[in-house]
């Protein structure tokens, strides 16, 4: 900021890339408050009830929610493998993997407030069906 | 050198590193605290040209690893630590090459805090772990950026600036290295 005397070329773009990046992290710092998902839960859900008949598309509703942590095809990420009869196996009752779902557990987070019950089913059964 | 005078450079000096070590800890305390406090919103924030989010990630955070190569490099040369001796230019590559590394974490640790969050599982594991790195990280940079900045403080400087390297490698481990030995398949 205060650097002295003359600048050259390269201190010159030293400089213009110190203040992007001080005005990308202003930008990163804002957009960490101001960056709220509104309502993510109803845009797969108004797209599947549009094509759907009324069903909800439990395939949208992982893309959308899931698929960041779990993969795209489930084979698992950041939470651990959901498809290739994973999930059956560690929840032979589909109720218990509901509850996950909708409870969250460890670095899981919880749906139960973002996603609708229909919702939630569907997603399960997708999951289930990977 | 009259001793009084060193001496009150010396507390004052002092004082200041106890405010910018302060200011870095804050960071990294209210970083986590975001984590923590924050409900993850589980969304995709940024994939570039990636096929998706943590593909995006581990590559951004890969280059600002070979960024931070070229910041120990360039800072080790500059502390003569090379047979030959640093061209003048130097100084200006080790900040660009620090503010490029920088920029590259910012959009890994957006999506880090705002989509996944902090992990609050106590333990050696890989996300605890990940998740404490990474505040400390930009609490570290704190410290690093305004010990330049402020005051040259000898071995300072280089103790934050290696401790910041070593963070981000720390990171680096724990999540890309972790990617690319867990998931060869998805690398782009
Ligand atoms: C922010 C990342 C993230 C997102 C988004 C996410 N999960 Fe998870 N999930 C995890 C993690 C991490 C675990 C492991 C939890 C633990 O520590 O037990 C997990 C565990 C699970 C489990 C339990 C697996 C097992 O074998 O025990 C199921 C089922 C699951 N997730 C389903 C889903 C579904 C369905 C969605 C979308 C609605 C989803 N997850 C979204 C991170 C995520």
């Amino acid at each position: 900021m205060s650097a002295s005397g003359s600048r050259t070329p390269l201190g010159l773009v030293v400089a213009v890339v110190e203040v992007l990046a001080v005005v990308a992290t202003a930008a990163t710092l804002v957009l960490l408050f101001t960056n709220e998902p509104e309502a993510p839960a109803a845009a797969p859900a108004a797209d599947a009830g549009a094509g759907g008949g009324g069903a909800v598309d439990g395939a949208a509703v992982y893309a959308a929610q899931c698929a960041t942590c779990h993969a795209a095809d489930g084979s698992g990420g950041i939470g651990p493998a959901l498809a290739g009869g994973a999930v059956v196996a560690a929840f032979p009752d589909e109720a218990d993997q509901v509850q996950v779902v909708a409870e969250g557990r460890g670095g899981m987070p919880s749906f139960g407030d973002r996603l609708s019950p229909e919702e939630i089913d569907a997603v399960v059964e997708y999951t289930r069906s990977l | 050198m009259a001793g009084a005078t060193i001496e009150s450079e010396q507390s004052r000096g002092t004082g200041i590193a106890a405010g910018v070590f302060l200011a870095g800890a804050a960071t990294a305390v209210l970083l986590g605290t975001y984590g923590r406090v924050h409900d993850p919103t589980g969304e995709t924030a940024l994939t570039a040209f990636f096929s998706g989010q943590l593909q995006f990630k581990v590559w951004a955070a890969t280059l600002a690893v070979l960024f931070a190569v070229a910041q120990l490099v360039s800072a080790l040369r500059m502390y003569g630590r090379f047979r030959t001796p640093a061209p003048p230019w130097l100084g200006d590559i080790h900040r660009l090459t620090g503010t490029l590394a920088f920029v590259c974490t910012l959009p890994v640790a957006y999506h880090c805090l705002w989509s996944i969050g902090f992990d609050t599982e106590v333990g050696v594991d890989r996300v605890f772990v990940h998740s404490v790195a990474g505040c400390l990280f930009y609490g570290a940079f704190v410290v690093k950026v305004s010990a330049v900045r402020i005051h040259r403080i000898g071995w300072v400087l280089p103790a934050v600036g290696g401790t910041v390297f070593t963070l981000l490698v720390v990171l680096w481990f724990t999540s890309s290295f972790w990617f690319f030995t867990t998931f060869d398949g998805a690398l782009r």
